[in-house]
């Protein structure tokens, strides 16, 4: 089954998707490659892409990321140079979630240990000082 | 390997983690193709025809929203299939497969209610609380057979 | 090419959204979506003033803002979101107004559920393009010649002869075979007029039948009821320019139409229960034993608050009927409760998603059962005018638009 897959770069990775489509074009691999804003698009039969975006992984381990897409790359359906214009919903979705790879990859890329953050608990108020500030702000 | 089901359940980040860990994400956009390569139905775009919210009611009455019953039969088979599960708390940005506040209460309920494992988060929101965040899905994706 | 710019929530998991493209595609329009950025929606409670939890709402709003903001980027509007979903319902009302309040551009709401067919949406579509194709022709105020209208309704077929702005003769006939009906109705109001059919310059046609009677009698003119309507019920009631609320409760289904300068901003039609049309009327004219021209009178001088009606269904709310004569009711009483109830499930159901402006103008044949536009006024609080030849609206709206077509 034919199957199609974003692979997308955190903006702080030193690989480009114009990198990453370079070398699928010299690579053993029969697919199909589309260049996005964030990444690329390969379509191609599933074990073949599988494979292809393990070895693509590679060039940056925590930087590179794959996600699965239910559309082949550039399906009118879906594509909005033939639907009326305006992003399909999901995008936004890719959009936000690819503003904090650079957070992800770093913390992919650190081997350091990882501390639990304190919840940080503000303590009511007690009501003698609400009365003191509520006497303060009338007067 | 596991089968693990994402909250949001079209998450780039949760499904590379997932994978990445050896694990099987459980994802809508594998539903969707499952629909938009199917010769013979024509229904575009996503080729959801008004026979999915009818298989939606598995999972919600009749007086619930159409798009509701709809978006329940791609996620619903999802939560079925499910052995663990990964859920983020709504970042109040979700559209498209997720941007219906009513289908993901139900999706998180019929998940929670399933009982199996699962992974509470929040997205982070800088270094400290991505690597904490990184480092409680590997440690739990890690517990999984 | 037609734009009508899509604010919707659902309609991909629907299954409807190909119904909309191909509605859209018969009346010779295309679909768009505006382009929004991503903190345009995440900002969207700024400069439209709330954020719910739906982010396809959301969007819909953000997209309502960027056409305000930029109104040549679509030509109408339809709103459209899942039947039953409460937030939703408050989203596409509020959507509605917005651009209702911001824009000129005319906007169609809807709430659809899996059966929604191309079909169903059909006559809004027709009647939103040609708000936007036609606004010339709209805006005409006068009828000029000797021109002929007919109104192929689902019960009833209309038709009217105008000369010089007078309307000259009338026929009014119940609906059989369709093409039967309408010359039948046109014979008589040709008849009334004094004049031979071969003086008539051009026919316009409405109504359900409209396709059909169009072109068996080669009609100049053939135009969904929406905008014939509107523009009969300003004409005759001398409110041409300025806002005004067009409520035509028809034999099978009910429009609501809120009108700026003759020309309809905002509409819907509903038809799915029978409770609320004119058939309702009509049997429990026949359950009271009078006829249905005298139901409207009967019911001025009963009190609705007398008979117990808690349902709007045809069946029910006659079952109700039937029980409270037996109970003791007096049958005015219950005639105004059977006005009421249709009513009440209009103001209910359709006025909501309409600006009701007054005047508020109340045509068809429903209007001259005189309890009906009185429940109206109780509901609506405001006077409710019913003008002369209220019943011929459709016959009206069409021989003045056609006269239109004369000239050049």
């Amino acid at each position: 089954m034919k199957v199609t897959k974003y692979v997308i770069t955190s903006s702080e990775s030193d690989i480009l998707p114009s990198d990453i489509a370079m070398k699928i074009y010299g690579s053993k691999y029969d697919v199909s490659v589309k260049e996005t804003c964030f990444g690329v698009m390969v379509n191609g039969e599933e074990e073949v892409v599988n494979a292809l975006v393990k070895d693509i992984r590679a060039l940056d381990p925590a930087g590179i990321f794959i996600k699965d897409r239910g559309f082949p790359p550039g399906d009118p359906r879906r594509c909005r140079g033939h639907r009326g214009g305006g992003a399909r919903p999901g995008f936004y979705m890719i959009e936000s979630e690819s503003k904090m790879l650079p957070m992800i990859s770093r913390a992919l890329a650190s081997s350091g240990e990882v501390f639990p953050i304190p919840e940080k608990k503000k303590k009511p108020l007690l009501p003698s000082r609400l009365e003191e500030i509520v006497k303060e702000g009338l007067s | 390997m596991s089968k693990v089901i994402v909250y949001p359940p079209t998450s780039m980040i949760l499904s590379d983690l997932v994978e990445r860990m050896g694990h099987k994400a459980l994802v809508v956009p594998e539903r969707v193709r499952e629909l938009v390569t199917a010769n013979d139905v024509q229904s575009p775009p996503l080729n959801v025809t008004p026979e999915e919210p009818k298989k939606g009611l598995r999972y919600a009455a009749v007086d619930v929203p159409s798009g509701v019953r709809g978006r329940m039969a791609l996620i619903g088979p999802l939560i079925e299939e499910a052995e663990a599960a990964i859920i983020v708390e709504d970042p109040g940005w979700l559209t498209g497969c997720a941007g219906c506040s009513r289908t993901n209460e139900l999706v998180r309920l019929l998940i929670r209610t399933k009982g199996i494992p699962v992974l509470d988060l929040s997205y982070p929101t800088d270094d400290a609380q991505a690597k904490l965040f990184v480092h409680k899905i590997k440690a739990f994706l890690g517990g999984l057979k | 090419m037609i734009r009508i710019a899509q604010l919707s929530c659902g309609s991909e998991y629907s299954g409807i959204q190909k119904e909309i493209e191909r509605a859209a595609e018969t009346v010779g329009a295309k679909i768009v979506y505006p382009e929004v950025s991503l903190e345009d929606i995440l900002d969207v409670e700024k400069k439209f003033g709330v954020k719910v939890s739906s982010g396809d709402l959301n969007l819909a709003m953000a997209r309502a803002v960027r056409i305000v903001e930029n109104p040549d980027l679509a030509d109408a509007v339809i709103v459209m979101t899942c039947f039953r979903c409460a937030e939703a319902a408050i989203i596409r009302s509020e959507i509605r107004k917005f651009i209702h309040g911001h824009s000129r551009i005319p906007v169609l709401s809807y709430s659809f559920t899996e059966r929604t067919t191309a079909e169903t949406l059909l006559t809004r579509m027709e009647a939103l393009v040609t708000t936007v194709k036609y606004r010339g022709l709209l805006a005409r105020e006068r009828q000029k010649g000797l021109t002929a209208g007919i109104d192929s309704g689902s019960t009833t077929t209309k038709s009217v002869i105008m000369k010089d702005n007078e309307v000259i003769g009338t026929g009014w006939v119940p609906t059989t075979e369709v093409l039967k009906s309408a010359e039948d109705a046109f014979e008589a109001a040709v008849k009334m007029a004094g004049i031979q059919k071969e003086e008539i310059q051009a026919v316009g046609v409405t109504g359900y039948g409209r396709f059909l009677v169009g072109k068996h009698i080669n009609a100049r003119l053939i135009q969904e009821e929406i905008t014939v309507n509107s523009k009969g019920a300003v004409f005759l009631s001398d409110a041409q320019r300025g806002p005004a609320t067009v409520i035509d409760i028809g034999g099978m289904d009910n429009k609501a139409i809120s009108v700026q300068d003759g020309i309809p901003g905002g509409f819907t039609m509903g038809g799915i229960c029978a409770g609320a049309s004119g058939r309702f009327l009509e049997l429990t004219a026949r359950r009271l034993g009078v006829d249905i021209t005298q139901l409207g009178k009967l019911a001025l001088k009963g009190d609705f608050r007398n008979v117990a009606m808690n349902s709007y269904c045809i069946v029910f709310g006659t079952q109700s009927l039937v029980n409270s004569l037996s109970m003791g009711c007096k049958p005015e009483d219950v005639a105004m409760a059977a006005c009421h109830s249709v009513a009440e499930q209009v103001y209910e159901q359709q006025l909501q998603e309409v600006e009701v402006k007054e005047p508020v103008i109340m045509v068809g044949g429903t209007s001259l059962i005189e309890g009906l536009p009185r429940a109206m006024e109780e509901l609506l609080h405001v006077k409710v005018l019913v003008p002369k030849n209220a019943q011929y609206i459709g016959a009206v709206g069409a021989a003045l638009l056609v006269s239109g077509l004369l000239e050049g």
